[in-house]
């Protein structure tokens, strides 16, 4: 038993153990008994969605809670620098000996030597994804994986994959805390983050992912799944049955989102429709089709 | 569709046979009678779950077509008036397997290390694909390069037949 048991009426389902993490975070950092670290969100090539998904998160909101937590030093979204400026900050903390955690979200696009994607410039040089993440990733005290494109390549390397992208393992070789989903969950991200300021890393499964936010089969807790227990399935969307023989990834899917839901704990992909497997690897290709009418008997 | 009345009636069973085993649960000392009681705990729970899902449903079926009541696909056996499944022992050549692709009705149908396997109701294998593989080909070596010493994965799959040639 921990020293501070959490008590009833207060909630212990993973929804609450995030939000817990997270003030918690803040109020040993208001208090003076963690010292902020510091904080590079670097986006790479990607549709920013992450970003997105992270801003929807509220009570508290994620840049009063990222900016209580930690320093972000760089953030394309969220900071007010721009341009060279803005590009020479990675410089200097690649070059010094700052001490920062590296969050990325975006794959790395290899081709023509990174060009597909640049960060920024200095001067006339293009300064691509690639070289920063290379740059930054060998430098950081953490790195995190944030969303599909950056733990395995997501739709940025999906076929035809025209940008050779590939996810921030492929070429950085060290140890990544990955949050796949697509995008990730507010709560993972601030969870993950909380718990490494306060406590150091999480406990990871083997494919190094936080265990406190992936390690549930979504099949294992989805509402639907009285009616695959007893073989009764949706034929079209809107049914309120099973969706296994429509293109439910359910079943292949590891992740909270049964219980934690989205968009402030409102609803979920399978409230409505199929779960698409956005938070396994592998993701998109490897999990088509989406849904399919053209199925299997029974 | 099994009218409100019966289910309300299975409900309050159900209700009263949970009442039975908290009970039972707070008289019992033994750790295996008590996991027992936990474990039959956790079937009623989800039987009543299931009966409260199909009222939901119920309202959502008026006027609409009765439920497929189906077998449920972790005790169904192989499909006994369906001539390529009536026993374990049919032989398959490539050419007839990659007709069970699990498409246009049909079951979907894998081999690996020479057997076949029905997966039309398999959880990982949703519309007959499974991780960008689809149903219908001998996928031996893709099974050898993800389940390396999963040999158990096999064992749940309900085999149909044989792979010649
Ligand atoms: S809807 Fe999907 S996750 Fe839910 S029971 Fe059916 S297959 Fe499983
Ligand atoms: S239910 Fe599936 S598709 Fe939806 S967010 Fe979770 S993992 Fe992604």
């Amino acid at each position: 038993m921990s020293e501070h048991p959490v008590l009833p009426p207060e909630s212990t389902d993973n929804e609450s153990v995030a939000a817990r993490l997270a003030r918690e975070a803040k109020r040993q950092v208001a208090q003076g008994n963690l010292k902020k670290k510091k904080l590079v969100y670097l986006e790479l090539n990607g549709c920013s969605g992450n970003i997105i998904s992270l801003l929807n998160g509220s009570n508290p909101d994620f840049e009063y809670m990222i900016t209580s937590m930690v320093d972000l030093l760089y953030s394309n979204s969220l900071m007010a620098a721009e341009g060279e400026q803005a590009v020479q900050r990675l410089f200097d903390l690649a070059a010094g000996d700052e001490e920062f955690i590296l969050a990325v979200e975006g794959a790395v696009a290899l081709k023509n030597n990174g060009m597909y994607h640049l960060v920024g410039k200095i001067g006339d040089r293009p300064v691509t994804g690639l070289e920063m993440a290379e740059l930054l990733g060998k430098k950081a005290t953490h790195v995190i994986s944030v969303g599909a494109c950056s733990v395995d390549g997501g739709p940025s390397a999906a076929r035809p994959n025209l940008s050779q992208s590939v996810g921030l393992q492929g070429v950085l070789d060290r140890h990544i805390i990955k949050l796949p989903g697509c995008p990730v969950n507010p709560d993972w991200f601030l969870g993950t983050l909380a718990h490494l300021l306060m406590f150091g890393e999480p406990k990871l499964d083997d494919m190094n992912r936080p265990l406190m936010f992936y390690s549930t089969l979504i099949h294992d807790r989805c509402p639907r799944r009285p009616f695959f227990d007893q073989g009764i399935f949706a034929e079209k969307l809107g049914e309120p049955y099973c969706l296994f023989k429509v293109g439910c990834r359910g079943p292949v899917t590891r992740t909270d989102c049964p219980t934690r839901k989205w968009n402030d704990h409102v609803n979920w992909p399978i409230g409505a429709s199929t779960c698409i497997g956005c938070a396994q690897f592998g993701f998109p290709d490897r999990m088509a089709p989406f849904i399919s009418y053209d199925t299997t008997k029974e | 569709m099994a009218d409100m009345v019966t289910i309300q009636r299975q409900m309050d069973l159900t209700f009263a046979e949970i009442n039975y085993l908290i009970r039972l649960m707070y008289a019992t000392e033994d750790e295996h009678t008590k996991n027992l009681t936990l474990n039959q705990m956790w079937n009623k729970i989800a039987h009543l779950q299931f009966l409260n899902q199909l009222l939901v449903a119920a309202s959502f079926q008026q006027g609409q077509a009765a439920i497929p009541l189906q077998n449920s696909p972790q005790t169904m056996l192989p499909d006994s008036t369906n001539a390529p499944t009536a026993n374990n022992q049919m032989e398959f050549t490539r050419e007839q397997l990659a007709q069970f692709t699990g498409m246009n009705g049909q079951p979907a149908y894998v081999a690996v290390n020479g057997v076949v396997y029905d997966v039309t109701n398999n959880a990982a294998w949703s519309v007959a694909t499974h991780f960008g593989l689809s149903a219908g080909r001998d996928l031996t070596q893709e099974f050898a390069s993800c389940h390396t010493g999963q040999q158990w994965i096999l064992d749940t799959l309900v085999p149909v037949g044989r792979l010649i040639a």
